[in-house]
């Protein structure tokens, strides 16, 4: 049941390296940065309520050097202009209630909040509101002159807290706000780093995605950073057993096939032989029978041994080279010109390009055209007629086998191309694998295989597209000389 | 004649050597590599029918000693393998035909026969095709005995053709034969030639075979 799920997309788990590193990088530094935060702006506040404190205190002082007392009644001497001044200061208003030591009214603003607790030290801070806005109060005892214990007078100064929380929020935003960039940065820095760093793991993706079946070799290992080495060190040996155990499975078709040749080309011999002693009759007839049974194992061997030659680490590498496809074409077409006239048909050769360039191993590319051949000789009705066309289809060189046999039906025009299928009904003695070398051979180069109808609507016409030639710039400049 | 037939496989090695007395050939079996070394450094042969994957020493081994005691006799190699490689050295070490098994009876004892011929005359100078012997050296055709009336260029047409009955010549070899190398001349006047050499020898039976595209044929004898 697990099966199921770990075959399911799961998009929103997907963790790209690059994520993960971000992710271990981000939280924790962001937690970090939060609690720096707060800390900061503590420190923050503390001293600017220190420094704000200290100069509320100084104007309370002021207040207090001007209380007087005149025959046993409080007065505060304030100047008008220190009364403008301390209304109208650059960091906002202050207001001051002057109370005396019987608890009166002396003068300033009469509703101002009293302390939270009665106290005894000389002086007192304490946050509270005023019309509806934080302030910060001082209060201050002062003695009176008179002498008098117990006459204490009480000067109350009240300044806005908005000024001091701005000035606070300044400080906090200088510390913070770099930190935060700084954060920012190294994301950004990471999330670039960690590009770079997985690049050359990208380069092997794209060279393992680009790979055909057919390429089993080593993958590189240079430039790819020392620690993805032994991911590609063992999937490097994998690819090795891989190919080892291919290898040996090519090797041993093979030399079965080889090995069955020998006994086969006895069989066939004997057979001969008994019937050019066995005029007529019953026992004619079944050596007859015979004789084409061998026919039949003798195509099935060296077919398979063609498969086995085509497919990849089949014993050999593949020699690619430039070649001209109009010459093979038609030479290996001539070899078939007997064949064909045993048949009674008639065999042709087409062709409007007298130079068709490609790249490709002359041994496969004779093998692949020997078996359309053979397919096409073979299930055509005596009579009939082949053609192969080489030419080209758009600027790629493309090979064509025309014949105006049977044809093969539309719905099984995929199926012919697997190994050991055979089309129902031909009475023909092929062994299905034709086709599948075909495509063996074809894929190897990189060409396409197309089948189609003649356009009078009988037989079969198998294209092999080839992917053009690569330029030659050496080639093309021996060829058109520079106008001296 | 004499020949000689190096095989492991006890059917085959009958086959072939019941086939080949048939012919009213002498043959002589051998099932090893050394036992062949043995008999043909001791008999003289007119063919040797030698397969490659032979038991002991092979028959690569076998081909080298003989050609190193300066024989000349025609081998005629028989092989399980087909690489290409195997092919050009075993041509190389002095192979005079090659056949990969499993084989057609009927072409192997053709060979047979034009490997003996060669050996006997070293290249025949008359070309025969049925009724149809044209005569290399003097220039001259008959059919079914009668002087043929051909020019010189027709004959060198015929003769190409002759010498690869059976098999596609195409105008190029065929002008190529035909002309030297100063004198340049189209695929046309080929066409005219085979034209009239068609005229001269259908009466007789004799036909050569427009291959499309590929060239011309001079049909086997059907009457064999």
């Amino acid at each position: 049941m697990s099966e199921g799920s770990s075959n399911a997309p799961v998009r929103s788990n997907q963790k790209t390296l690059r994520k993960q590193l971000l992710g271990w990088l981000f939280w924790p530094l962001l937690t970090l940065w939060s609690v720096s935060s707060v800390i900061d702006y503590d420190i923050a506040n503390r001293f600017v309520n220190l420094a704000y404190d200290r100069l509320l205190l100084e104007s309370a002082l002021d207040i207090g050097r001007q209380v007087k007392v005149l025959q046993d009644r409080v007065y505060v001497d304030l100047p008008e202009i220190a009364v403008q001044m301390l209304q109208s200061r650059e960091s906002g208003r202050l207001y001051y209630l002057v109370t005396g030591p019987r608890n009166e009214y002396v003068t300033g603003e009469p509703d101002l909040p009293p302390p939270p607790d009665p106290f005894s030290e000389r002086v007192n801070y304490y946050d509270d509101n005023y019309h509806g806005r934080p302030v910060r109060i001082v209060t201050l005892r002062l003695p009176l002159e008179t002498g008098k214990t117990e006459s204490m007078v009480m000067v109350q100064v009240a300044e806005n807290r908005a000024a001091r929380n701005e000035f606070a929020t300044q400080i906090l935003a200088r510390m913070v706000l770099p930190q935060l960039l700084l954060i920012v940065l190294a994301g950004l820095m990471l999330w670039f780093a960690v590009g770079r760093g997985l690049a050359p793991l990208e380069t092997l993706r794209r060279e393992v995605e680009s790979r055909s079946h057919r390429d089993l070799s080593a993958l590189p290992i240079e430039e790819t950073p020392q620690e993805v080495r032994p991911l590609i060190r063992a999937m490097n040996e994998l690819l090795e057993r891989l190919s080892l155990a291919l290898a040996a499975q090519q090797r041993f078709i093979a030399d079965a096939a080889h090995q069955l040749r020998t006994p086969i080309a006895g069989l066939k011999t004997q057979t001969e032989l008994a019937l050019r002693q066995t005029p007529s009759g019953d026992a004619h007839a079944t050596l007859k029978q015979l004789r084409s049974a061998t026919e039949q194992t003798t195509h099935l061997v060296n077919q398979l041994l063609s498969l086995a030659r085509a497919e990849p680490s089949g014993g050999r590498a593949q020699v690619t080279q430039r070649l001209d496809l109009h010459t093979l074409a038609r030479s290996a077409t001539t070899d078939w010109v007997p064949r064909a006239l045993e048949r009674k048909l008639d065999l042709g050769f087409d062709t409007d390009s007298e130079r068709i360039e490609i790249d490709a191993d002359p041994l496969l590319l004779r093998e692949m055209l020997n078996n359309l051949l053979d397919n096409a000789i073979r299930y055509t009705q005596p009579g009939g007629q082949v053609t192969v066309r080489v030419g080209y289809e758009g600027s790629r060189p493309r090979l064509s086998v025309e014949d105006n046999g049977p044809g093969i039906p539309e719905t099984e025009r995929n199926r012919v191309f697997e190994r050991f299928y055979r089309v129902l009904g031909t009475g023909a003695e092929g062994c299905g694998l034709g086709l599948a070398i075909v495509r063996e051979i074809a894929q190897s180069h990189g060409a396409e295989v197309k089948l189609t109808t003649a356009l009078e609507g009988t037989g079969t016409t198998v294209h092999v597209i080839f992917p053009q030639a690569e330029e030659a710039p050496e080639r093309v400049r021996a060829a058109h000389p520079a106008p001296a | 004649m004499r020949i000689l037939i190096v095989e492991d496989d006890p059917v085959l090695a009958d086959g072939l050597t019941r086939s080949l007395k048939h012919a009213d050939y002498a043959v002589d079996c051998s099932t090893s590599g050394i036992d062949a070394d043995h008999v043909l450094a001791a008999q003289s042969y007119d063919l040797v029918i030698l397969d490659l994957g032979l038991p002991g020493i092979d028959g690569f081994e076998v081909l080298r000693r003989l050609r190193r005691r300066a024989s000349a006799v025609p081998v005629l190699v028989l092989t399980a393998r087909d690489a290409l490689i195997d092919r050009v050295k075993g041509l190389d070490l002095g192979a005079d035909d090659y056949m990969i098994k499993p084989f057609d009876l009927p072409e192997l004892e053709a060979r047979v026969r034009a490997l003996i011929r060669r050996g006997q005359s070293g290249g025949a100078s008359v070309l025969t095709h049925g009724s149809l012997v044209l005569d290399t050296a003097g220039r001259r055709a008959t059919l079914s005995g009668e002087p043929l009336d051909l020019s010189a260029r027709e004959l060198g047409v015929l003769e190409v053709l002759m010498m690869r009955s059976g098999r596609v010549v195409n105008k190029e070899q065929l002008a190529e034969q035909l002309y030297g190398w100063d004198e340049e001349v189209g695929p046309n006047a080929i066409e005219v030639y085979v034209h009239r050499l068609r005229r001269k020898l259908e009466p007789a039976g004799v036909s050569i075979r427009t291959i499309r595209g590929l060239g011309y044929l001079l049909e086997k004898e059907t009457h064999v």
